[in-house]
């Protein structure tokens, strides 16, 4: 059995093909071929690289110059069931004056042929909205009318939810909530494809990362498997011992150590061989009677990753 | 509040607006008194000013100027001579790193720009305090570590920041302090340290046999919480209550792994992250 | 002798230096923004094209005052039938050009700080509101006095030195000119200035301040001249002009009268009331012009 490129996922939903979209001489998007599932997958990238693109051409709000774009059966720009699919909440824009966050969800509702007269009022219960339903949208702050527009795009129940920067504006409790929310989602089964600039929120809210650079597909896959990939740089893994200089000097001795910085009780540990260094460590400890406080790996999180990616 | 790097956190209309109006003078408080350092706000609110540094989260720039012209005319605004006002320009500029791109009206910038500018106005009368509201707004990962390094930065120029926020990770990161806020009471202040409290666990995390573990763990006697994955031969961390001494416990932890030759990925203790800190409200 | 060791070699420059020099209170503060604003509207350190209109007005005021001089001087010994030199009086408050000119500049100076949200950056500083309204009249009103007065003085000194009797007999014969004038261009530059910045403060786009100082004065102007014609409110129809006021006011300044031409000629009290509504209208635009920006007052 071939192991699927990481770019790709086994049970697609969306799948992107060779598409390549430009603005004039600007190449937005450079043949970029992925695809994504059920579950919420996160799209990173520097300013520019083409996520909005990707997020639009997604939902067939415009057209790619070259390849194909596929969602949930069918091209979204020309079959129109499609689009009853298909969830957007696009980066803050502004709203005609006046409109109320009901009056937006019915709207959507309404388009999308939603029967079910409670849906609206349920979704503006679950983005938290609900007392201020009947309240017109521009007095709101950024963080609320984003929220207003999650439970628009989640009224017609879709199975590709699609959330550019849902969570700007938001406070740490909204943030909270709404990434419990997103990841509930994920867990019944949508596709949901969040794109932010907050690595660590990032890092809770999917387990599957795609990034975007200059256009192009930079990495695909679990975070931790991209930084397995990324096989040309030493790791740096810190040990916090006690004694510390006991363990460095157990630790140099080991082939799998390639450099070894010392700082009071921290060990920065350089290596090419993580995997070999994480089995010897518990029993190079043990016999050198050290206590271990901490073993943390430093370039793990979104942050170490995208740093790397970007440079 | 004290000295150094204070993060300012609250939900919306918390009134974290309120507290800076206050602080600049813009506002006059109903009851009490409002001092900057050291100097009494609302009897002599132009004084206080001159002691403050003020980045505005909305976009604030005249847009047809060049970055170096709008930096220098506001730090005549503030009271520089014109001579001394360019020049003070010219190395905030430097600080935040615009290079030619200064000499280029605002309008052409992009969001990262942009923010270092605001950031530059708001230090080109070399303040004692800076208030930054959401300095990271709309910044990429790469703009957000840039901009956060520089904000760590100002501290070790004798420049106090309150800095407002919503991502508690920026707080965690580069504040010594923490203000919560909450409808427009003080519900928290302390240092950062503190509220990151421990939970009396620690989380170990291996690449492979955590089932193993766990249960030579639980015969040994510990409390293991499961945490992801739990079956045999799979990577995965769990929580293992250590109580007030933990030593023993991490010793044997350590041995267990030993013993079994599983890989130790990550052995780390349980502290609480800033994010449950404020929701649970905020114990000391 | 003491030994000083010197050290081998220090850093000096940590990415910032603390500033120890001279601060400058409200004061400098407001002259500083005096001279932002001023320069702002002549359109120094901006493009040619922020130029085109200060220094095009500049030239439409100041070229036919020239022209006229240069005639007078070129035919000084044998006289033109029917040329005259400009009276000082005619050539205050070239009305139509400064309209021109302070309905584009009042906004400039004005609506941007509020459209691009600068107001609190500005409001930052040690500056009230109060500072910021007299930095903008200052500058407007200076901008408005130099190019009504370039013209005048062009005018004097060129019939000075063309004066069939000598120079020094001429400025005999009119020194009262040399306060009249003066007085005469302050009190048009003030009126303009603080009537086109009031109405600019109501809003934040300059393209509907400038609309909305020609529509105040069009309109000011067509209800005095229905009122003149109607011949209602015993004959002070032209009072409502909200345009010529200051003309009126010239008037007075240069001939202790109204003028007969006027169309207030023979209106009783007319004078005196003239000079009250020109100041009500100057008290008002300042009225609205403090409270705009009243809420950066401390």
């Amino acid at each position: 059995m071939t192991q699927l490129d990481p770019a790709f996922v086994p049970d697609p939903t969306v799948v992107v093909s060779g598409v390549s979209v430009f603005f004039g001489p600007k190449v937005a998007l450079a043949e970029m071929s992925c695809s994504f599932g059920p579950g919420v997958t996160g799209l990173l990238g520097p300013n520019g690289a083409g996520k909005t693109t990707l997020m639009r051409a997604i939902t067939g709000l415009l057209s790619v110059s070259t390849g194909q774009v596929w969602v949930a059966g069918g091209d979204p720009r020309r079959v129109r069931s499609v689009q009853g699919h298909i969830g957007l909440v696009p980066e803050d824009e502004a709203v005609p004056g006046g409109l109320t966050p009901r009056d937006l969800v019915r709207y959507r509702a309404a388009l999308h042929s939603v029967t079910d007269r409670e849906a609206p009022d349920r979704w503006l219960a679950v983005v938290g909205l609900l007392d201020v339903a009947d309240r017109a949208m521009d007095g709101f702050s950024k963080g609320m009318r984003q929220r207003a527009k999650v439970a628009a795009a989640l009224v017609s129940n879709p199975t590709v939810l699609i959330l550019d920067e849902p969570l700007n504006g938001a406070d740490p409790v909204q943030r909270a909530n709404l990434i419990r929310l997103f990841r509930q989602l994920g867990d019944q089964g949508r596709t949901v494809l969040v794109s932010s600039h907050v690595l660590y929120e990032v890092e809770r809210l999917a387990e599957r990362v795609v990034v975007l650079v200059r256009g192009r597909l930079a990495a695909a896959g679990d975070r931790r498997a991209i930084r397995d990939a990324m096989a040309d740089r030493p790791r740096r893994v810190l040990v916090r011992a006690d004694p510390p200089r006991v363990l460095a000097a157990a630790l140099v001795g080991h082939e799998a150590v390639g450099g070894l910085e010392v700082d009071g009780d921290r060990l920065t540990v350089a290596t090419r061989r993580a995997g070999d260094l994480a089995l010897a460590l518990p029993g190079l400890a043990r016999t050198a009677g050290v206590r271990l406080w901490e073993v943390r790996p430093l370039d793990e999180s979104l942050e170490a990753l995208f740093r790397e990616l970007v440079r | 509040m004290p000295r150094g790097l204070v993060g300012l956190v609250g939900a919306n209309g918390a009134g974290k607006t309120t507290l800076f109006r206050l602080l600049l003078g813009l506002a006059r408080p109903t009851e009490g008194t409002v001092e900057v350092c050291g100097h009494p706000v609302v009897s002599d609110p132009i004084g206080a000013r001159g002691r403050l540094g003020y980045m505005p989260e909305h976009d604030c720039l005249p847009l047809d100027q060049s970055a170096a012209d709008v930096v220098a005319t506001l730090g005549e605004l503030s009271g520089l001579p014109a001579r001394a006002a360019r020049q003070r320009a010219s190395e905030v500029l430097d600080l935040v790193g615009l290079d030619e791109a200064r000499f280029r009206p605002v309008g052409g910038f992009s969001t990262g720009m942009r923010q270092r500018v605001k950031l530059a106005q708001s230090l080109v009368a070399d303040p004692e305090l800076a208030l930054l509201d959401e300095p990271t707004a709309g910044l990429d990962p790469t703009g957000r570590e840039e901009m956060l390094v520089l904000v760590a930065r100002l501290a070790s120029f004798g420049i106090s920041v309150l800095l407002a926020t919503h991502l508690l990770d920026d707080v965690a990161r580069v504040c010594d302090h923490v203000l919560m806020l909450d409808a427009g009471r003080l519900v928290v202040a302390g240092p950062t340290e503190t509220l990151l409290h421990q939970t009396g666990k620690f989380t170990v995390e291996v690449n492979a046999g955590v089932g193993r573990l766990t249960r030579a763990l639980t015969e040994r006697g510990l409390t293991v919480v499961a945490g992801e994955a739990a079956m045999d031969g799979e990577a995965g961390a769990i929580d293992v209550v250590v109580g007030p001494d933990a030593e023993p416990v991490l010793d044997t932890i350590r041995d267990v792994l030993a013993d079994l030759g599983l890989p130790l990925h990550r052995l780390s203790s349980r502290a609480a992250s800033l994010d449950e800190a404020f929701s649970g409200g905020g114990e000391l | 002798m003491t030994e000083v060791r010197a050290a081998r070699g220090a850093v000096y420059d940590r990415g910032y230096r603390p500033y120890d020099g001279a601060r400058g209170g409200r004061r400098a503060a407001v002259l500083a923004l005096y001279k932002a604003s001023i320069r702002r509207a002549i359109g120094l350190r901006r493009t040619w094209r922020q130029k085109v209109l200060p220094f095009g007005l500049l030239a439409v005021v100041s070229i036919p005052a020239a022209v006229n001089v240069g005639i007078g001087y070129a035919t000084r010994n044998s006289p033109l039938e029917g040329f005259s030199f400009f009276t000082y009086r005619e050539y205050v408050g070239v009305s139509s050009s400064l309209l021109l000119f302070v309905a584009v500049c009042a906004p400039d100076v004005i609506c941007p700080d509020r459209r691009q949200r600068v107001l609190p950056l500005i409001f930052a500083r040690p500056l009230t509101g109060s500072d910021y309204v007299l930095a903008k009249l200052g500058a407007i009103g200076t901008i408005v006095f130099a190019f009504s007065f370039l013209p005048q003085v062009l005018l004097f000194v060129g019939q000075t030195l063309v004066s069939k009797d000598g120079s020094l007999e001429y400025v005999k014969d009119n020194a009262d000119v040399l306060w009249k004038v003066p007085v005469a261009v302050l009190a048009l530059a003030a009126y303009y200035a603080a009537l086109s910045l009031a109405v600019s403060s109501l809003t934040a786009r300059r393209v509907v301040a400038g609309a909305a100082v020609f529509g105040v004065t069009i309109i000011s102007s067509i209800v005095a001249a229905i009122l003149h014609e109607a011949d209602a409110v015993g004959g002070r129809g032209p009072l409502f002009n909200v345009l010529g006021l200051p003309l009126l006011v010239r008037d007075l300044i240069f001939e202790g009268h109204l003028h007969e031409e006027s169309d207030l000629a023979g209106v009783a009290g007319a004078g005196a009331l003239a000079v009250a509504v020109y100041f009500a209208v100057l008290a008002l635009s300042v009225g609205v012009l403090l409270w705009r920006y009243r809420w950066a007052e401390p």
